[in-house]
């Protein structure tokens, strides 16, 4: 029947154009091929009262995952946590918590609300992190959306329209519309000459033109979506003027804006109410009782029957043997400990480079960008401090907790400077977004995670060459660490993953190594 | 309850939430300046994934110096000195006392030889290393009255690092850094990063003899 593609037919085209790896990934979605496999639960073994000893050095999440998980399955757990607190990088910072920077400690002095907290590491959960989304219902923690991308937030660079804020929308709108008309007017030049056919160029064509709202000659000329200049409810709306095509592309902040959508933060992101640490404390409630704080690891001696740790607290050094040991203590610290992993493995705990994201917080007198139709989200801008969030939760409140800095790409040069030149470069920098921002702002904080003690980074790094994927040598050095010494010892965390910086893979790090255990333990117990 | 009763009952509420508050202040999480092991390592023993140095075994005098040096800005405070930028925080906020109780709990540390990284031409590195030996020894193990710590059993890529910094000037920069600045136009002596890497080498095979 002339007008219609069989599935097949479809098939076929796709790849003409799109290659293979096209054709694959469609067959997925029309339902012919299998897609990943759902989240099973994990299936390890029950010791049945033939109890086996696990250190667990680290209380991030990887470890606390550990403990919940062997312990239910009998195991006999420990974990030993460096500092006074666990979660690693999920840090959830209030009202008179300490954060704990070598050299720049500091108290936070938000009120003491429930609302009013800052997510200093971990701060979004992607709906496709199903791992960590299981735990979060297994252990009771209440979720709610976070607001990541806002159109209504502001879009600053120095370079555009001489400095001053847009919003989100007025960019993305103008942007968009551009885009479209470019590409409508290099789709009708192709037509002929391409593989599509009539009724195929007619809807890629219709999709072009609602992708940038254009006139029916193929122009943009403005758009409603940008919201109204006046009226639009009791009265007609009034277009809002257009930027020029041109004075868009004054900022790079384009490639963040239109990509904003997309990768991790493209599925609907969530939160834990009341902050991220509720997980942490969810997996507490289970294993709280099998925590040393303030116990830190000086030696870790991988035997034929076991491992012996030992550690210090309270002044004393203690040692406990175990008959496994999962550690999520980060690998550039580890090195500094005493050991004697095999020199491969060594190799590769030095190679991973250490992350140096940078966050910073204030505490906002009244929700003032509420007044600006602001609720949630993010404005972008050129400069160091490059975000400024909105906080999701306490909406309509007195004050709110403002994220006023995130470099999540380097981070030291606000690492590097005082507290004192740390806050002032985001109150000036935030005061290109807000006028008036300096006064409606108090109480700052910041985490510089290159100097937190006892972690000393953020995400580990394993690439070398960012941007260019991974070297034959790096996956093998990764795959070395992910490894066990003497099926014995693993490392777990985020680290031990081809995606760090999020739960979800320190997680799956944590279930790989005990699935892994799990088929020793079960060749051994056969 | 009349009104001016209410004023009253509100009143000293309002004075318990505050002495709950400052309550809730004391019992903030406690803290000390003991934290030299989360980058030097297990026993200050170094920690090459961060490129802390050894501190066990390093001599008190020269260990306060350093210190008293980091937290005066007169070391590390240099834009190409990145280890040193990272330590000098660190001490910035150090007291006299916190900087004593420091020192006395690294001398509790065992002294043990780092381990070997860095290999080069020993026999080349002897040479170099007669004019070192006027201050530091013939055997490496430093002399106080000079002002010139041991280098034997110390991380080898530390002092390389440490002589490199030396030779560019970003270490010994600063004019209040006396032993610092007799040691710039030492380390030049060194001629490059080959001579570096050989006198190194000869101090690695002191530890041998």
């Amino acid at each position: 029947m002339a007008g219609f593609v069989t599935r097949r037919e479809f098939l076929n085209l796709l790849g003409t154009t799109g290659g293979t790896a096209a054709t694959l990934r469609a067959g997925a979605a029309l339902g012919l091929l299998p897609g990943t496999a759902a989240s099973a639960n994990l299936d390890l073994l029950n010791l049945a009262g033939n109890s086996r000893k696990v250190a667990i050095l680290g209380g991030g999440i990887s470890g606390l995952t550990v403990a919940y998980e062997l312990g239910k399955r009998g195991y006999d757990c420990e974990i030993l946590e460096a500092s006074h607190r666990c979660g690693g990088r999920i840090f959830t910072v209030r009202h008179g918590d300490l954060i704990d920077e070598i050299g720049n400690r500091q108290y936070c002095e938000f009120d003491d609300e429930p609302h009013m907290y800052f997510n200093a590491g971990a701060a979004r959960i992607p709906s496709t992190h199903r791992n960590l989304l299981a735990y979060c219902k297994e252990l009771g923690v209440e979720l709610e959306i976070f607001i990541n991308e806002n159109k209504t937030s502001l879009v600053q660079d120095d370079a555009m329209l001489g400095g001053k804020p847009i919003r989100n929308i007025d960019y993305t709108t103008n942007m968009r519309g551009f885009m479209a008309e470019l590409m409508a007017k290099a789709m009708t030049a192709e037509e002929m000459n391409s593989p599509f056919s009539e009724s195929e160029a007619e809807t890629l064509l219709g999709m072009i033109r609602d992708f940038g709202d254009l006139s029916e000659d193929d122009v943009y000329r403005g758009s409603f979506r940008a919201g109204y200049a006046e009226g639009g409810f009791l009265k007609h709306g009034v277009q809002n003027d257009m930027i020029a095509f041109r004075d868009l592309l004054q900022t790079r902040l384009g490639r963040q804006l239109m990509g904003a959508n997309e990768g991790d933060t493209g599925p609907i992101l969530l939160q834990p109410k009341g902050g991220m640490d509720k997980i942490i404390e969810g997996f507490l409630r289970q294993v709280g009782d099998r925590v040393k704080y303030r116990a830190m690891v000086a030696g870790v001696q991988v035997r034929d029957n076991g491992v012996e740790i030992s550690y210090d607290q309270d002044g004393v050094r203690h040692t406990m043997q175990a008959d496994y040991c999962f550690n999520c203590i980060p690998t550039h610290l580890m090195v500094g400990i005493d050991h004697n992993f095999p020199s491969d493995y060594v190799r590769a705990m030095k190679y991973v480079r250490r992350g140096e994201a940078y966050k910073a917080a204030f505490q906002a007198r009244t929700r003032f960008w509420e007044d600006m139709d602001i609720y949630g989200g993010i404005s972008w801008m050129n400069n160091p401090s490059r975000q400024i969030w909105y906080p999701t939760a306490g909406i309509h409140q007195q004050k709110g907790v403002v994220l006023g800095a995130y470099d999540y790409g380097g981070g030291m040069y606000h690492t590097k400077m005082t507290q004192a030149e740390r806050i002032e470069a985001h109150l000036s920098d935030g005061e290109k977004l807000h006028p008036d921002y300096r006064n409606l702002v108090e109480k700052p904080i910041t985490i510089a995670w290159h100097r937190m003690n006892h972690m000393l980074g953020c995400s580990a790094r394993w690439q070398r060459s960012f941007g260019r994927g991974w070297t034959h040598e790096e996956e093998e050095l990764y795959h070395r660490l992910q490894q066990p010494v003497n099926g014995r010892h693993y490392f777990i965390g985020d680290q031990v993953s081809m995606h760090s910086a999020w739960q979800e893979s320190a997680v799956m790090s944590a279930q790989w190594a005990m699935s892994d255990l799990d088929q020793r333990v079960r060749a051994e117990t056969a | 309850m009349n009104r001016n009763t209410f004023r009253v009952v509100a009143g000293s509420l309002l004075i318990l939430v505050s002495g709950w508050l400052m309550a809730a202040d004391d019992g903030r999480e406690p803290f000390d300046d003991r934290y030299c092991t989360t980058c030097h390592g297990t026993d200050g023993q170094g920690n090459e994934g961060v490129q802390a140095p050894r501190l066990a075994g390093m001599e008190d005098w020269y260990l306060k110096r350093q210190l008293e040096n980091f937290r005066a800005g007169i070391r590390g405070t240099h834009p190409m000195d990145v280890e040193g930028i990272a330590m000098q925080p660190m001490a910035a906020k150090l007291s006299d006392e916190s900087i004593a109780d420091i020192v006395e709990w690294v001398g509790s540390w065992p002294f043990k030889p780092a381990e070997v990284t860095v290999e080069g031409d020993a026999q080349a590195g002897a040479q170099l290393y007669t004019t070192c030996a006027s201050c530091h020894g013939r055997d490496a193990s430093g002399n106080e009255a000079l002002g010139a710590p041991a280098l034997l059993g110390q991380n080898d890529w530390y002092l390389v690092t440490q002589l490199k910094n030396f030779m560019a000037g970003y270490r010994g920069y600063h004019a209040d850094d006396t032993y610092g600045q007799q040691m710039r136009p030492m380390a030049q002596m060194l001629g490059d990063e080959a001579g570096i890497i050989n006198v190194v080498s000869y101090i690695n095979s002191l530890a041998e003899r």
